[in-house]
């Protein structure tokens, strides 16, 4: 056998054997982000492994969170201290020129080039990126390796691997950003379900103001946290209180204001039996918290004693409350003054005769008459009106229930775009 | 859903055209608020192209109002539909504004 031909076939061994070496590489590394979902576990071993087969004895992956104009390390090979983060515009960092470049940086040993102090010898240093589904590659961080325990500059097969194996970091670290910001959903829709539930605990069950009164109530919020609200007070073994609201928008602020109309209504309705005093006493305690905030409250009170036959009423802008007779068409009780919050007035109250056993006073919000069908059309307060009338004898849950199978007919599966809250009492 | 501002003589007059929503009313305030600011006092909203107010639009109205008389202006409505008119009437909003049944009548001594 010639010499030359036993130095190709030596050559093509040990090109092989680099190959080898390679492949072996990228097997490994899939291996290592297949079985771990810890970024910078995962990000140390696969420094350990490139570094080892390119003969880099120093070696740094960094990564850049978005929005942000630094490069923080996440794994490090071959120095002594933790690594420092690193401007993205840092002249000397050459991990920060191959991420600014968009380029692999690769610089050989005899090269002059200042640098902070990482470098010794050949540096390859290649910018970690990432395509998603619209196609545009986005920086993710960088790789950078040197101190070859050859000497030898970095050949252009050790700048395609490590452009593979940066490509394989960038699918790794984006994997775990988008796990990191799962959890983060997560956790924000538990919360939320938590804020619904705490929500619904604060409304009080028609028990409260059993055996003077019976009453039924239903909140369904059009958000997981909404803004109408109801209460019901015993007042005296004769006199009970009702209590209706609908603050003027939805979500967390609505439900903070609800929250606090109801906690501050809870103490006032205890201090008087007049419905007037109780709403001026409720809008001292609200006013800052409406003002600041642009809100208002549309808000009906009323004091039903069945001793001396009367429901006397307070209402500041609340448009569906109505008394409904065994006869006759239903009475609204309407406003007697603008919503609180839109008025610094003192409101005013009004009483009305009740019957004992026979009266309904309903109380409904604008979620329900506003209710669209597939057709555009909404509810309306008729049908609302005319369910109760012809569900009148019948006890106060069966009356919310016929009132929500009409609601679930006219609006079928389209979901609610306001809060809808019913309470119906008889006393 | 649009917002239009004229002036006729010293009031700006501000058509709304769709609804007045939570989804755009910040855009209604705003407007007012820069002409406000660069000294109108006299302002009139027009709903004759209006077809619903949802309760955080009619908080914009009150709000502007409260906020123009605090400059020494007045803040008027015109042209109600039925719907609106009583949805005002129900809620004693009527009690808060100056509201007239057509942009003449709103602009009559003004």
């Amino acid at each position: 056998m010639s010499r030359d031909l036993e130095l190709e076939i030596e050559n093509a061994a040990r090109e092989l054997a680099e190959r080898y070496e390679e492949i072996n590489l990228l097997y490994t590394i899939s291996e290592i982000l297949g079985r771990t979902v810890s970024l910078d576990r995962a990000a140390t071993t696969i420094l350990r492994e490139v570094s080892e087969t390119v003969g880099a004895r120093r070696a740094a992956i960094y990564t850049c969170e978005a929005g942000s104009d630094m490069l923080d390390p996440i794994a490090s090979v071959g120095v002594p201290d933790a690594l420092p983060s690193v401007s993205l515009s840092d002249p000397r960092n050459l991990a920060a020129r191959a991420f600014r470049g968009r380029h692999s940086v690769v610089i050989a040993p005899e090269d002059d080039v200042t640098d902070d102090g990482f470098r010794i010898g050949a540096v390859l240093a290649v910018p970690i990126m990432w395509t998603g589904e619209a196609g545009r590659p986005e920086l993710l961080g960088a790789v950078s390796l040197t101190n070859r325990s050859t000497g030898a500059a970095f050949s252009a097969g050790d700048v395609k691997l490590v452009a593979a194996i940066a490509t394989q970091i960038g699918s790794a670290i984006q994997n775990a950003r988008l796990v990191r910001e799962s959890i983060e959903q997560q956790r924000l829709l538990q919360e939320v379900r938590l804020a619904h539930d705490l929500q619904m605990k604060l409304l009080p069950s028609g028990d409260v103001v059993a055996p003077q009164a019976e009453a039924s109530a239903r909140v369904v919020p059009a958000e997981s946290v909404g803004g109408d609200f109801y209460h019901l007070f015993r007042l005296t073994p004769s006199a009970t209180g009702v209590m209706i609201g609908d603050v003027s928008s939805h979500g967390y602020r609505a439900a903070l204001i609800m929250a606090l109309a109801m906690s501050a209504a809870a103490i006032h309705a205890q201090s008087t039996l007049d419905p007037a005093a109780m709403l001026h006493a409720l809008l001292y305690s609200l006013r800052e918290e409406l003002s600041n905030t642009e809100m208002f409250i549309t808000l009906f009170y009323g004091v039903v004693d069945r001793q001396n036959r009367t429901l006397q009423y307070a209402n500041a802008g609340h448009p569906h409350v109505f008394c409904c007779r065994p006869t006759g068409e239903p009475e609204r009780l309407g406003a007697l003054d603008p919503p609180l919050g839109m008025s610094d007035q003192a409101p005013t109250s009004r009483t009305v005769k009740w019957t004992p056993e026979k009266d309904l006073l309903v109380l409904f919000t604008d979620g329900i008459t506003d209710a669209l069908n597939d057709a555009g059309q909404p509810m309306g307060e008729r049908r609302v009106l005319d369910t109760i009338q012809r569900y009148a004898t019948e006890p106060a849950a069966v009356i919310v229930d016929r009132v929500f199978d009409a609601l679930s007919q006219h609006t079928g599966d389209i979901p609610p775009r306001d809060d809808l809250t019913l309470v119906v009492l008889r006393s | 859903m649009s917002f239009t501002l004229k002036k006729n003589g010293d009031v700006v007059v501000v058509d709304v055209e769709g609804q007045l929503i939570v989804g755009n009313r910040q855009e209604l305030k705003q407007k007012v608020l820069d002409e406000l600011e660069k000294g109108d006092r006299k302002f009139l909203i027009d709903f004759a192209q209006t077809g619903y107010i949802d309760s955080s639009g009619l908080g914009v109205l009150v709000s502007l109002s409260k906020k123009i008389r605090e400059h020494g202006g007045e803040l008027r409505l015109a042209n109600l539909n039925d719907d609106l008119q009583t949805l005002f009437e129900l809620t004693k909003l009527d009690t808060l504004f100056q509201i007239a049944d057509t942009r003449e009548r709103a602009l009559e001594g003004f």
